[in-house]
């Protein structure tokens, strides 16, 4: 007997980790972008006091009784249609019963049967080629009441809870794919991409620090072995606080799984399914709970709520509201701008405002690869040092395309006309005003020759070395150049220096 | 005893439903029940026909919807006035463990 | 005047003119109160600004400026339904403590029509009865007989109107709360149509058949509170848009034409012959007065009950999920949440409130839900077809509220199934969500009054107060007064 189970557990140990599939479902929880809550008109501002946003209803005070909120439905059929998602015409709401101290009637408003989205898809891609563009099925999205804050005592002395209640009954939209990713990478991709469309449309700020966006992970393996395919037991991972979080604990509970099915073989057929967490501080994931049978919510039709129908009038108003999401722009930005797909990823990435700027600079200075380049790395620099978005950055689209022009034209060599940006960025200034007060002047033919003649032959072994065939030597003497005059174009320079020298 | 519910039963619903039961209430509930379930176990018995929809509300109207906007909310200190504990600021509970 | 003597209707006349004080008026339903309320045990709570608002609603009168409908009218309020600043307790020690910050919307109509909310009425907690035996408060006795009960839930709204403490009490129906205790007290009691009413501030019991009505002597007098009381709420999801007719306006419209339903399955074994008799005494008054009756069926009637014990208990036990001790409630001493939780509400709900929760949790558990929740909403949906079969050929429905008059305090306390089964004439309404009434029609040897049920298509409440208040016209039972309080004798 223990030599069979042995030899099973060293045929295991020869199985490799590229026999194995990663398989991935993720469930995502949005706060969608309404004034109110969802049942009742409390506000939904993030960081009030504690217990100052709420009222009656969203205490669930005994007599109290909910209505839904038009905007939060009108935001959830706006992300529905943006994910490809078939949009409900009738949709009602359940109860989901379950007792927790920030959760105040016992159970949660949800939607179990007839969920306001219903199956979708979301196509993800890496503008590297990390891996194969993929199609990640979406099972539904359905609209539910957000539970309040519980803050226990960290101390271990077992002191009380203390309960916030001012988040309790904010909208949520609880979007769950199908198990349809096979990487980590390819999680984080679809949450990427997720939420760029959710910030595109505008349904959803997409906070994660303030909890407006929240990622659980579903995982499990299929194994090739013994003829058969083996799957591990589904392990869920609870409240990913960042997408690279997201993507390392997907990584190590993949090779955790595999570790253990090497070590012990348990299969999804022995196991129910766990819930963990992921510990950022020591990069794992804790056991914390199994889902034990007595998890049962006792899903049942609100009675205090009616059905909600919408007509195709309806969603073909709330469709016309939805712009180019992020892959018509991508491809948008490749096809009418002429950008590589990675540069137009960088651009369209950053989110809508950014690619308006693109837009407006790229058509005013007329080359959208100059453009794509100085929004790629001087503005964005700036914005990720600043920690602002596009719409506070200091430099208006004309002014960015009036400098890039005199670039494009050679009238500005690039290290000069970045100490201009710089200059325009941290005074406010106008292109030709900021050229102006760096002292910025065309340097005149004849004084370029003198230049020239005068670096040749102050530095008689370097050009030996030109001539020589050493071409790059040039550069020396280019950078010499700037400290004669700093106004001295390098490209000029360097063209004049090889023609003295026959080159 | 009835064909629907024994003590077993009788106990998880009673955690399920987080009612601490003495094991006299439990004896005295398992009976009770047992009595009521038998008397309305008598639905499993009509039939109907398979179109039959569920009735679940009395009202089968739709859409009672309300626009979004912020009314003011209702005054912390009344609110936790009826709490059995709060610091004025939170609601107070027993830890979870 | 003698105030004991007059009905809401004929104090709100003598009040507008001007025979009479809302101040007067209060004090002698305060000082009834005060000499009543001891052996009743009706009021749970009594306000304590009746007199200052019947001051100022006098004053206003006075200077000539508008005041409602029920300008000075008294008003006891069912302790489920949410008072602003008054102590609403459903009955219970889970609330024993609670104020709420706000008033039911019907609260809020009744005050914006000047009517005065007078004091909280006892109540099975959380409505779960129907005896009245089951408060916190302990129970409430019949006024005809006090060692009955006065029928629940609304047994202590039922008791106050009967005993002269009040001319007007609001209770709620969810399978015939106010209804069989209007027909074990001799009043007259109205469940509207499912919608009808809000239920915003009605604590909650079984949301999809919970309704509030008005509890009077009369039907005119039910007529005048229910055309103040009835109509759409933005606050309440399932209240219906339909206009409000003002119910006052059709009663003395006779009743020639008006076809009446006898409903075959409410005479089977089980009724009490003197409440049979009576009821068929009835039929011919009815009968008298210009009707048309025939005999109607309602087949899936034996099921009612069935499908009510589960529904309602399944709803219920969802709704009083919230009663955890955190917010609002009694909390049991516990040094862990869970301790918490299930002490809390091991000592804060009563026996047949924990029964029903344990009931309704267990039928919408996995494994169980469609054998119990979901069958037993699909019977439902049979029930409310028969209704909708009967009133194509009826436009009433007639039959007993319930199978006897009221029973002896203690009487079913070890058997909750034998008092189930007395709701079988008035959980139907609820289940198919049509208006009902409840009106005496008679006392039984024991001196027990005897009460009749209309049913009626949905929001055609009018049609219910017609023919109430035509029979009342030609029939004296609704003005017969308890033998104990009569009141004070000139």
């Amino acid at each position: 007997m223990n030599s069979v189970n042995e030899s099973a557990k060293e045929a295991r140990a020869r199985v490799g980790f590229d026999q194995v599939t990663v398989v991935i479902g993720m469930e995502v929880h949005v706060q969608l972008a309404t004034q109110s809550k969802l049942f009742c008109s409390c506000s939904t501002q993030f960081g009030a006091p504690p217990n100052t946003q709420t009222c009656e209803v969203c205490t669930g005070m005994p007599g109290s009784l909910p209505v839904i909120n038009n905007q939060a439905l009108q935001l959830a059929i706006k992300t529905g249609l943006a994910l490809n998602c078939e949009i409900a015409r009738s949709t009602k709401w359940d109860r989901k019963n379950y007792f927790y101290p920030d959760l105040p009637k016992g159970y949660q408003i949800s939607q179990f049967d007839k969920p306001i989205c219903g199956k979708g898809y979301l196509d993800i891609a890496d503008a590297n080629g990390a891996f194969e563009p993929r199609r990640v099925r979406l099972e539904r999205a359905h609209l539910e009441e957000d539970a309040g804050k519980s803050i226990h005592d960290e101390s271990s002395r077992g002191g009380n809870s203390k309960i916030d209640l001012n988040r309790t009954g904010t909208p949520l939209l609880e979007i769950v794919t199908k198990p349809d990713m096979r990487s980590a990478a390819e999680a984080r991709a679809f949450l990427t991409e997720l939420k760029l469309i959710l910030v595109y449309i505008g349904v959803s700020d997409c906070n994660m620090q303030q909890g407006s966006l929240r990622c659980d992970g579903n995982i499990n393996l299929h194994i090739e072995f013994g003829g058969q395919t083996i799957a591990t037991p589904i392990v869920e991972i609870k409240n990913l606080n960042s997408f690279r979080a997201a993507e390392r604990s997907l990584t190590y509970e993949a090779r955790r799984q595999f570790d253990l099915w090497q070590q012990c073989g348990l299969t999804i057929d022995d196991s129910p399914k766990q819930t963990r967490g992921w510990n950022d501080a020591q990069q794992v994931t804790t056991m914390q709970r199994e889902k034990e049978e007595s998890a049962d919510y006792r899903y049942f039709p609100d009675p205090d709520l009616i059905a909600v129908s919408t007509s195709e009038e309806e969603i073909a108003a709330i469709e016309e509201q939805i712009d180019r999401l992020p892959a018509i722009w991508r491809e948008h930005l490749s096809e009418v701008y002429n950008l590589k797909p990675y540069d137009a990823d960088v651009i369209v990435s950053q989110g809508r405002g950014l690619v308006d700027y693109f837009r407006e600079v790229a058509d005013q200075c007329g080359d959208s690869r100059i453009a794509s380049n100085w929004i790629g790395q001087e503005v964005l620099r700036y914005l990720n040092e600043s920690g602002l978005e596009i719409d506070r950055y200091p430099v208006a689209p004309r002014q960015m395309a009036e400098l890039l022009k005199r670039v494009v034209s050679n009238q500005l060599e690039q290290t000069r006309a970045k100490e201009v940006l710089n200059e325009m960025v941290a005074s406010q200034l106008s292109v030709a005003a900021a050229i102006e007060k760096l002292g910025i002047k065309a340097v005149d033919h004849d004084e370029l020759k003198s230049i020239c003649q005068q670096l040749i032959d102050e530095h008689p072994e370097v050009a030996k070395q030109i001539q020589d065939g050493n071409i790059k030597a040039v550069g020396r003497l280019v950078g010499k150049a700037r400290k004669l005059n700093p106004n001295a174009n390098p490209g000029l320079v360097k063209d004049m220096i090889l023609k003295f020298l026959g080159i | 005893m009835s064909e629907f519910i024994d003590r077993a039963v009788v106990e998880q619903v009673a955690r399920l439903a987080r009612i601490h039961l003495s094991e006299q209430q439990l004896d005295a509930s398992s009976k009770q029940l047992g009595e009521i379930l038998n008397y309305v176990g008598q639905l499993e018995r009509v039939t109907l026909p398979d179109d039959v929809e569920p009735f679940f509300g009395a009202i089968e109207s739709v859409n009672a919807i309300r626009a979004d906007e912020v009314n003011s909310s209702v005054d912390r200190d009344s609110i936790l006035s009826n709490a059995p504990d709060s610091d004025g600021e939170f609601y107070s509970v027993p830890p979870v463990f | 005047m003698e105030i004991s003597n007059l009905g809401a209707s004929e104090l709100v006349s003598h009040l507008s003119a001007g025979h009479l004080t809302a101040v007067d008026c209060i004090q002698y339903f305060l000082q009834r109160i005060e000499q009543t309320n001891q052996s009743l045990n009706a009021f749970v709570n009594i306000s304590d600004t009746a007199l200052q608002r019947a001051r100022e609603i006098d004053a206003r009168r006075a200077s000539g400026k508008p005041v409602g409908p029920l300008a000075g009218l008294p008003i006891a309020v069912k302790d489920g339904i949410c008072t602003s600043g008054l102590k609403t307790t459903a009955g219970s020690k889970m609330l024993e403590q609670f104020v709420p910050p706000y008033d039911a919307t019907i609260v809020r109509r009744l005050i914006d029509a000047d009517g005065i909310v007078i004091g909280k009425t006892n109540m099975d907690e959380f409505a779960m009865g129907s005896s009245t035996e089951h408060s916190h408060f302990g129970a409430v006795k019949n006024p005809w007989s006090l060692d009955r009960v006065p029928g629940g839930s609304s047994g202590g709204s039922a008791a106050c109107v009967a005993a002269d403490m009040s001319p007007v009490a609001i209770g709620s129906d969810t399978g015939g709360s106010i209804r069989q205790p209007a027909s074990f007290c001799g009043i007259t009691g109205l469940k509207p149509t499912y919608g009808r009413v809000s239920r915003y501030g009605l604590i909650a019991f079984a949301s999809s058949l919970d309704q509030i009505g008005p509890m009077t002597r009369t039907a005119k007098d039910s007529a005048l509170i229910l055309s103040v009381i009835a109509g759409h709420d933005v606050k309440d999801s399932t209240s219906a848009k339909n206009d409000v007719p003002d119910f006052t306006r059709s009663l003395e419209k006779p009743l020639t034409g008006v076809r009446i339903g006898i409903c075959r399955e409410h005479f089977d074994e089980g009724l009490d012959p003197e409440v049979e008799s009576c009821v068929r005494e009835a039929t011919k008054v009815l009968e008298s007065l210009g009707a048309a009756t025939c005999e109607i069926h309602l087949p899936h009637t034996p099921y009612a009950v069935a499908t009510y014990y589960v529904v309602a208990p399944c709803e219920a036990s969802s709704n009083l999920a919230r009663y955890d001790g955190v917010r609002y409630t009694y909390r049991a001493a516990a040094t862990d949440l869970e301790q918490m939780y299930c002490q809390t509400r091991a000592a804060g709900f009563g026996d047949e409130v924990k029964q029903r929760i344990m009931l309704g949790t267990y039928a919408l558990s996995s494994g169980y839900y469609d054998a119990f929740y979901l069958k037993a909403s699909r019977v439902r949906r049979m029930i409310k077809h028969d209704y909708d079969q009967a009133f194509g050929e009826v436009d009433l429905i007639l039959g007993p509220t319930s199978p006897t008059t009221a029973f002896s305090i203690g009487e079913h306390s070890h058997n909750p199934l034998a008092m189930y089964l007395a709701d079988i004439y008035t959980v139907s309404a609820n289940l198919a969500g049509v208006p009902a009434i409840s009106i005496p029609a008679g006392i039984s040897a024991s001196g027990l009054p005897i009460g009749l049920q209309l049913q009626a298509r949905s929001f055609d409440e009018g049609a219910l107060l017609q023919a109430a208040h035509q029979f009342q016209s030609v029939t004296g039972w609704h003005a017969t007064k308890p033998p104990l309080y009569q009141g004070p004798q000139t």
